[in-house]
């Protein structure tokens, strides 16, 4: 018995069990099927905050603006790019042609500025305020000094304007953000009145390629294709979007066929779809818009020297990550992941591994023997241990011991936000929008600074530095500005109050029969031009043979 | 009777509000849990804004007090801050309001709502499968005592009770799921009967630890009840045996089993976090792990008020079946 169940006992199947029709035209049909591994938490774009609302909101809603497949700023419900001032403080809009909600009527300025009267409002309570503060009045409406907000004009029909306080370019990314996707008032007003705001979130009428169908929660989340979407495409019939589907059981269901796209299965998968020759054709490594870094606190001694910060900045050495985790994480130098402009790999002040320059920044720093007490390091879990033992050796070779303080990741978001008392912690950030504005400035403008909560958790301070990011953002000039993020990169990389560690490189698998499919650089989960070549045929795994044996 | 579910009414009460208490500020003592939810990308202005609606700018007794319902309300975007006639309302536990979810845009009470049942489903048919399968082995086991049937039930119960359902589990899912095809790979599914199909595998795994207790509790009381003279009686008038194991050895032997399901209910329900998580099933469980890692505060103080309330009851209902069962045993 034992003998013939391991006869015929099924194996794993180690290539894609289903391949495509051979369709050379995109087609439209079928269901495409993904999952993540938690719960979406709101389909209303006001509150998309989290990567899966995000994702799940970018197939139901459009906005004015988008990113192309380079992460340019392309129009998308607006008809060009916008107008944009002399002083940079005024952008005009104008809409494109037979823009339409799911529920059919035609989308107008009228829209588009009610849903930031919306977004704006304190009794909505929307995350997104802060990035849209800067139009004309918007605080006076958010706290309820005034009727509506000044700065949002409804020019005609077709056409709506954007007045802000100060020129800031970023305003336009900001714009761009799931927050300012227009939604139906008619359709939402009394959906508020009657069952609350949160209401909206669970029943959402948008603009974008897919209309909702219904949402069992922590489930999956259906949508269909909307056939009146203004750019026509070849697009499947259904979007699946399962939630809570964890690393093992996602990876397992995809080499079953019955996922479509695999995001970043777990480590044991990531190696399996890596060495696999059979899915090489449908894999895709990219970095993620991410850096990781040890940051050092700058108002504590030692880290308060910049030669000091320096050092340890030239004593950690980073291929010994890219060693461990081959494939995993890009070696990082300095502040802007290697998609975003002005990312230099040959920036003059790159950190990088250097054991004797890290010496020789000691020895400026007036330390040639090194720290004399061990320097605390804060770690948010045992991801962050393992990274921490690893450059153990090398700060010890500057003379400076580390001790690791391992907390909750609750308790270590509250205290490294405050001044003053974490020496060191690792830590990273994640792109809101691809801008330079959107690392440097919450990450190290002095104005980050906050007695609870900074955003600028290494408390670096440089007015040199807050000048050049002051003037960026202000800038209309897309050169000028790139030239000037340039700079401070470059003073952020030689100043170090973060030694930069890694880019995350995030890894798509997906089935043969998907097609169209890309990583974008903006968005994380973008399946909006995904076509499906169906019938999808299955095939034997012997196919797959020959590599089978190493 | 009355005198006695009454005292027992009063201890559970003490018990779940000492349990609650120490849960609300152990919260606050992790970390705080507007800026956990906001997470490591959150501007020091939202994570203000996000305080001042929730009142998690005020002090910490005061917001347990408001969260009881013996204080007004605080969370300014409760529909219940501000009455009719301007005067502060209560939005607390005592006036049924567990609050709103900080990260689910949703009251507690519906994210519950969405969930508890799919884990009640779990649980109903792990009990299911731990009676049957607990139960039958425990007979078959005693009526074969010391034979070789025996000592197979009495091994695989020990190592049932050993194998933790995080190894089961996975174990379980790569052979039934993955290589043979027999079982879905984890989820929940879209209509009643998949559901049920769906749970068959989280719930037989769910079930082994409690089917092999049941097992082992069954054998040992049968082969008890079996010795005592009005079983010896029986069969001495002839009485068949199938009849005389099921109506007169069974019966007795059931007590403590019944006991034990009482108390097993809480511990299904929490065996389940794990089951849950193992096998993508979107119930109770993956929503307090979810809720505990992002100090989701309502969505945890009101499962541990479930948690406080099921285990009350489990012991209660408990403690009425065997006096139902038993005759010489009297509450009160």
């Amino acid at each position: 018995l034992v003998g013939w169940i391991a006869v015929n006992f099924p194996e794993a199947p180690i290539g894609p069990r289903y391949i495509g029709a051979g369709n050379e035209t995109p087609r439209s049909g079928g269901t495409f099927v993904f999952s993540a591994g938690s719960n979406i938490h709101t389909l209303d774009p006001h509150f998309a905050y989290d990567t899966l609302s995000t994702a799940a909101c970018r197939l139901l809603y459009d906005g004015l603006l988008d990113y192309d497949y380079d992460g340019e700023m392309i129009p998308s419900l607006a008809a060009a790019l916008p107008e944009i001032s002399k002083d940079g403080r005024v952008f005009r809009f104008e809409l494109r042609d037979g823009i339409k909600f799911h529920n059919g009527r035609e989308i107008t300025a009228h829209d588009v500025s009610w849903s930031m009267h919306r977004l704006l409002s304190e009794r909505v309570g929307s995350p997104g305020y802060p990035f849209f503060k800067s139009i004309v009045g918007a605080p006076a409406y958010h706290t309820g000094q005034a009727d509506e907000v000044a700065g949002i004009v409804v020019v005609d029909q077709k056409t709506i304007e954007f007045r802000l306080d100060e020129a800031d370019q970023t305003f336009l990314n900001a714009l761009a953000m799931p927050f300012a996707y227009p939604i139906a008032r008619e359709h939402v007003e009394p959906l508020e009145k009657e069952e609350g705001i949160d209401a909206v979130g669970r029943h959402p009428v948008g603009a974008g390629p897919f209309a909702f169908v219904r949402w069992e929660r922590g489930v999956q989340v259906e949508l269909e294709r909307f056939d009146q979407y203004w750019a026509p495409a070849a697009r499947p019939d259904r979007m699946v979007f399962l939630e809570n589907i964890s690393g093992d059981v996602a990876s397992a269901r995809f080499r079953n066929g019955d996922l479509d796209i695999l995001y970043r299965p777990n480590k044991v998968n990531r190696l399996f779809f890596r060495d696999s020759k059979a899915w090489a054709p449908y894999r895709a490594e990219v970095p993620s818009a991410s850096v990781f870094a040890l940051g050092l606190n700058t108002e504590l001694p030692p880290f308060d020297n910049v030669h000091v910060r320096r050092a340890v900045a030239f004593a950690l050495d980073r291929r010994k990550l890219e060693k461990l985790n081959p494939g995993e994480v890009i070696a990082a130098g300095q502040v802007l992941p290697p998609m975003l402009a002005p990312y230099d790999p040959d920036l003059p002040s790159l950190q990088r591994f250097d054991l004797e320059r890290a010496k020789e920044e000691m020895r400026l720093a007036g330390l040639p023997n090194g720290w004399s007490e061990p320097v605390t390091v804060w770690v948010r879990g045992e991801g962050d241990v393992r990274l921490a033992e690893l450059f153990q050796q090398e700060l010890k070779a500057i003379g400076i011991e580390i001790e690791l303080k391992l907390v909750t990741f609750a308790t270590y978001l509250r205290e490294t936000g405050r001044p003053r008392v974490a020496q060191a912690a690792f830590t990273g950030w994640h792109q809101d929008f691809p801008d330079p504005s959107n690392f440097m400035d919450i990450l190290f403008h002095s104005r980050s600074i906050h007695p609870q909560n900074s955003e600028n958790r290494s408390f670096y301070r440089n007015s040199e530095l807050d000048a050049i990011l002051d003037r960026a953002r202000a800038e209309t000039d897309r050169e000028e500005r790139l030239a000037l993020y340039a700079k401070a990169n470059e003073i952020l990389a030689r100043e170090a109050p973060w030694a930069f560690l890694f880019y995350p490189v995030d890894m798509f698998v997906w089935q043969p029969y998907v097609k169209g499919f890309r990583p974008h650089p903006v968005w994380l989960n973008e399946y909006r031009h995904v076509w499906l070549d169906l019938p999808r045929q299955r095939v034997s795994q012997e196919i797959y043979d020959q590599e089978a044996s190493p | 009777m009355i005198p006695f579910l009454l005292q027992r009414a009063v201890w559970g009460v003490i018990v779940i509000m000492s349990v609650v208490t120490v849960v609300f500020f152990l919260i606050f003592v992790a970390g705080d849990p507007a800026v956990t939810i906001l997470g490591p990308q959150a501007r020091a202005e939202q994570i203000a804004d996000f305080k001042a609606r929730k009142g998690l700018d005020q002090p910490v007794a005061l917001q347990f007090l408001s969260y009881l319902g013996v204080a007004p309300c605080i969370r300014k975007d409760s529909p219940k801050y501000l009455q009719e006639d301007g005067t502060p309302g209560f939005c607390g536990v005592l006036q049924g309001d567990l609050g709103e979810s900080y990260s689910h845009r949703e009251s507690v009470a519906d994210v519950i709502g969405h969930r508890l049942p799919r884990t009640l489903l779990l649980a109903a048919m792990a009990i299911l499968f731990e009676l049957l399968i607990g139960l039958s082995a425990g007979i078959v086991a005693a009526l074969r005592r010391n034979r070789w049937t025996d000592t197979t039930i009495m091994f695989a119960t020990f190592a049932g009770i050993s194998l933790p359902t995080y190894v089961t589990g996975p174990i379980a899912l790569l052979i039934f799921s993955f290589l043979l095809g027999w079982f879905p790979f984890g989820g929940y599914g879209v209509d009643p009967l998949d559901h049920v199909y769906h749970a068959l595998l989280p719930s037989l795994i769910l079930a082994v630890a409690g089917a092999a207790t049941y097992a082992r509790v069954m054998r040992g009381e049968l082969i008890e009840t079996l010795r005592h003279d009005h079983v010896r009686t029986a069969k001495a008038k002839g009485m068949p045996m199938r009849r005389v194991v099921v109506r007169h050895a069974v019966r007795n032997a059931l007590l403590p089993v019944v006991t034990l399901i009482g108390l097993s209910l809480p511990f299904l329900v929490g065996g389940a976090i794990i089951t849950e998580k193992i096998f993508a099933w979107p119930g109770l469980g993956l929503l307090t792990i979810e809720a505990i890692n992002s100090l989701d505060a309502p969505v945890i103080m009101a499962v541990v008020l479930m948690f406080g309330v099921a285990v009350q009851a489990g012991n209660l209902l408990a403690d009425i079946a065997v006096a139902a069962l038993d005759p010489r045993i009297r509450l009160g």
